[in-house]
């Protein structure tokens, strides 16, 4: 199998004068191991690779890619990209980085992790899913037991001089358990990723969701009112993917941000500090560089609720005259676009428990549902269907459900009166449980 | 790199060596799912072609099945180490058993569901180009408060082989074409977004049913109309759904608790109803993988099922699940002929196709005549279910208030609420307006192509979440 560093090369080769070419290739080895009633479900083996090629010519832009390409395919790949740039608009922003230094993370790979063997995979989804259906004796079933890793590569260069290539291991598990009582049947779920499998707490997933489930039976509407509301991190992670939208300076150049005009400015509580950290090794999304070779690199967007600035890539900061955040992401099927690496609300000081007993008499929301339909990234309206718990004496109490909570997100964010230190990341994304001072919750 | 036929790629004999390979220790039978996909894309931004791309995707899957447990490996290389190596790989998910048998391999045939005269790839880039240009200038055409346009074209032609070790040979094409748009508007500092994007599994038949000024013109009259929406009404009220949009909540709200995995899972509202009343009796519906050129239509589904029309409502009685293979040998019925897989990357699994309720017999502007107030919900934005709880939430893009018999203001932050079998039998009157809607579903990490449909109908009482009195 070519290398992928030689493939990029060869794409770098057949570049003509005048124009910019650059190559991304990733590949990567999964698996993916399911259990369900005591036996494997399902057992997934991938091993896939591709390159995607930027020409830019007179300014203009052309992208092509293929799957799996051998070095003709690669010379081939370039010619249609340079072919489709003939078609693109003439844009001066469209610029490939400059290399720049990175420095690798070589934490990221675990040796220990990539060596583990299929039978322990099995092992541990069958583990996840008995554990999770003796818990309780509502539960006895389970949607999905899985457990997965991956070990990947990506390799970038560029006419401009770009060369790097980094390696990492993932791993992540899931839990859908279904709580049963009566004819009620209300579905608990929980997830954790890991740099590697020996590093993935699958027992904290299935007990977790177990109790997610569980004590949503007989959950009932609740009467509307305005209340104190915490948001655990499940449902404060669904706002964040809102938020993160209006992050890119993408769409603030494009004039699709809610933030455009907001830079400097008061926008959320005192509380409310949000960061993309791709050089923090504590979350998933850490890489030594981003997806155009730019090193990765700590970007505060929010401090104490002040808007600080925005996400960019080369061609977003190109037009805004700053720098690229490394925040240059895509896989090989599309040129880069503006994204997040590790995007998390900074955690606070209240634990948990402290923020309940600051929401007495409130709700504990667990699970937000149809926040991309239902938020409008724009105008940051947003009105949202809800689960969750009633709050009483500092605990959880009623299970509620059939509500929804409206609002618009600069509300939301000026109205947090307490951020937990509980702060956990899923996938990239990462947020620690949150309160909100007094929201509008219709059970209608 | 331009498209080749795949038989012309893999031979018979390599392919039965793989079969064999992945039935080393038995199984019920072995699958080679072989796929080779060239597509188009572009996007037009604030009048500008900002990204054109090609791309060539090629690979294999090789599963092996035991009653309803699997083996699945894929590869992006198509020469016979790979191929034996993904059948070693995905007969490890067995225990070890005697080898299986691989029967005779004969072709089969299909009706050509999806035949078109007029494929995308035989026009040149420099018109889809034109046809983003016609789109984008009809909505900003429409009004000078259109502000923002993004319009995204893609095409796409797969080519598939399905082998199976009980004898199946099947090869077909899948022509994909859809033009979307976004578009916004503004007005004193307000700011609506509309969307429309039809599709279709043909060619450029596509733009006989809805131009490109059509579609751009569409997207823009739903953001220039929510300019003027006040907030929605919250409170249990009743609903009226444009055609098409009764599909959308049909699928997502009823479609999904009756794949056979979460039937088989005990994770369905519907387990054990089949034969009873689980809607109201004006509500017929069905899905259909045979409707020609449709978005979610084929010959054959992913695991080589020909495709079929399953009558899933007939007069609100609950006739069927939909099934793959692996569920329908289960329970020892036969598939419904949805297993469908979004790739070579992934196995197949029970998907619906185009989902529809049938049309009625009442007319449209009667039903509204007939509603006192209420809403008229003329696009969903999207919407989630909890397949377990029939639990559902959707949001309204584009909605209107119905007073006394008349729609009036347009309404925004509206959401539909509710229960699946609650809400389908509170469904009070279905007209004979039928039309589609046409989108992409997620379910386990995996995207299809779906079609849904309906006529107008009304909702006598549902949920509306909003911020409005």
């Amino acid at each position: 199998m070519p290398d992928l560093g030689d493939l990029c090369r060869v794409a770098v080769e057949a570049g003509e004068a005048g124009e910019a070419v650059e190559a991304y290739a990733e590949e990567s080895r999964r698996t993916e191991a399911k259990a369900l009633r005591g036996e494997v479900e399902g057992l997934e083996f991938s091993e896939s690779r591709g390159v995607g090629v930027r020409v830019i010519r007179e300014a203009r832009l052309g992208y092509a890619w293929a799957a799996d390409p051998d070095a003709d395919d690669i010379r081939e790949i370039v010619r249609r990209a340079r072919e489709n740039s003939a078609l693109a608009a003439s844009d001066e922003h469209n610029v490939l980085p400059e290399p720049a230094p990175w420095r690798p993370i070589p934490e990221l790979f675990r040796e220990a992790s990539a060596a583990v063997a299929t039978e322990e995979k099995t092992r541990l989804a069958l583990g996840l899913e008995a554990r999770a259906i003796s818990r309780d004796p509502r539960v006895t079933k389970i949607d999905e037991a899985q457990v997965s890793d991956a070990v990947s590569r990506v390799a970038i260069a560029s006419t401009n001089g770009v060369e790097a290539e980094y390696q990492r291991t993932d791993a992540w598990c899931l839990a859908v358990t279904l709580a049963v009582e009566g004819d009620e049947t209300q579905t608990g779920f929980s997830y954790r990723i890991a740099r590697g499998l020996d590093e993935l707490d699958w027992e904290a997933v299935a007990d977790e969701a177990v109790e997610r489930g569980a004590r949503m039976l007989g959950a009932a509407k609740p009467e509307t009112a305005r209340v104190p509301v915490v948001l655990d991190q499940f449902a404060a992670m669904s706002f964040l993917g809102v938020l993160a939208g209006g992050l890119s300076a993408d769409a603030v150049q494009k004039g699709r941000s809610l933030f455009a005009e907001l830079v400097g400015e008061r926008v959320g509580s005192e509380l409310f500090t949000l960061v993309d950290d791709g050089t923090n090794v504590e979350g998933p999304g850490a890489a030594p560089f981003d997806d155009e070779g730019v090193p990765s690199g700590r970007t505060e967007l929010f401090t104490k609720g002040a808007l600080n600035g925005f996400l960019h890539n080369a061609y977003t900061a190109h037009k805004g005259g700053t720098v690229s955040t490394g925040n240059g992401k895509r896989g090989y099927r599309s040129p880069p676009s503006v994204g997040t690496s590790n995007f998390y609300l900074d955690a606070g000081a209240t634990s948990r428990d402290e923020l309940l007993q600051r929401a007495e008499g409130g709700v504990l929301i667990q699970d937000v549902s149809g926040v991309h339909s239902g938020a409008n990234p724009i105008s940051g309206e947003f009105s949202v269907g809800a689960t969750g718990l009633r709050i009483s004496g500092g605990a959880l109490g009623e299970p509620l459900r059939e509500m929804t909570i409206a609002s618009t997100l600069p509300e939301m964010l000026k109205a947090i009166t307490g951020v937990g230190d509980d702060l956990r990341f899923f996938s990239s994304v990462g947020t620690p449980s949150v309160l909100i001072g007094e929201m509008t919750l219709a059970g209608v | 790199m331009p498209a080749v036929s795949i038989a012309i790629m893999l031979p018979r004999e390599l392919v039965e060596e793989v079969l064999q390979a992945a039935r080393r220790r038995g199984g019920s039978f072995s699958e080679l799912f072989v796929e080779e996909r060239t597509s188009t894309s572009i996007r037009l931004d604030d009048g500008k072609v900002e990204e054109l791309t090609s791309g060539l995707d090629r690979g294999a899957g090789v599963r092996v099945a035991l009653g309803t447990s699997y083996g699945y490996a894929y590869s992006n290389r198509l020469d016979r180490d790979s191929l034996l190596q993904a059948a070693e790989a995905a007969s490890a998910a067995l225990q070890e058993g005697e080898p299986g048998a691989v029967v005779d391999l004969t072709v089969r045939e299909g009706r050509g569901v999806n035949r078109t005269d007029r494929p995308a790839d035989r026009f040149p880039a420099a018109d889809k180009v034109a046809w983003l240009r016609e789109l984008d200038d009809a909505a900003r055409g429409l009004s000078p408060e259109v502000v923002q346009v993004v319009g995204m074209y893609g095409d796409s032609l797969q080519k598939r082989l399905i082998a199976t070790s009980d004898g199946r040979w099947i090869e077909e094409d899948r022509p994909r074409i859809r033009l979307v748009t976004q578009v916004v508007a503004a007005r004193d500092g307000t700011i609506q977004t509309g969307f429309f994007g039809p599709a279709a599994c043909a060619g450029v038949e596509l733009f006989d049913r809805f131009s490109a000024k059509a579609i751009g013109e569409k997207a823009a009259q739903r953001a220039v109309t929510m300019l003027d929406s006040v907030p929605a009404p919250a409170g249990e009220m009743a609903v009226v759904l444009a055609p098409g949009m009764g599909g959308v909540l049909f699928h997502e709200a009823v479609g999904h608790p009756l794949e056979a995995d979460a039937v088989d899972k005990e994770a369905s509202v519907y387990r054990g109803l089949v034969g009873t009343k689980c809607a109201s009796e004006v509500v017929d519906g069905v899905d259909d993988a045979t409707i020609p050129n449709g978005w979610g239509s084929y010959d054959f589904d992913d695991e080589g099922e020909p495709s079929q029309r399953t009558v899933l409502f007939e007069n609100g009685v609950l006739q069927s699940f939909l099934y793959d293979r692996l569920r329908a040998d289960k329970d020892g019925v036969g598939s419904t002929g949805n297993g469908r897989r979004e790739s070579y990357a992934a196995p197949p699994i029970p998907r619906m196709t185009n989902t529809n309720i049938l049309d009625g017999p009442e007319r449209a502007d009667a039903i509204i005549e007939g509603t006192d107030g209420g809403v008229f919900v003329t696009s969903l934005g999207g919407g989630q279910v909890n397949p377990a709880s029939g639990d559902f939430v959707f949001g309204c893009s584009e909605a209107f208030k119905i007073e006394g018999g008349k729609v009036t203001t347009p309404v925004r932050g509206a959401n539909l609420i509710g229960r699946a079998i609650q809400v389908m039998s509170a469904v009070d009157a279905v007209a004979d307006d039928f039309d589609t809607w046409e989108g992409v579903c997620g379910k386990d990490g995996q995207q299809a192509p779906v079609g849904s449909g309906s006529p107008t109908l009304r909702i006598s009482r549902i949920t509306v979440g909003g911020t409005g009195a």
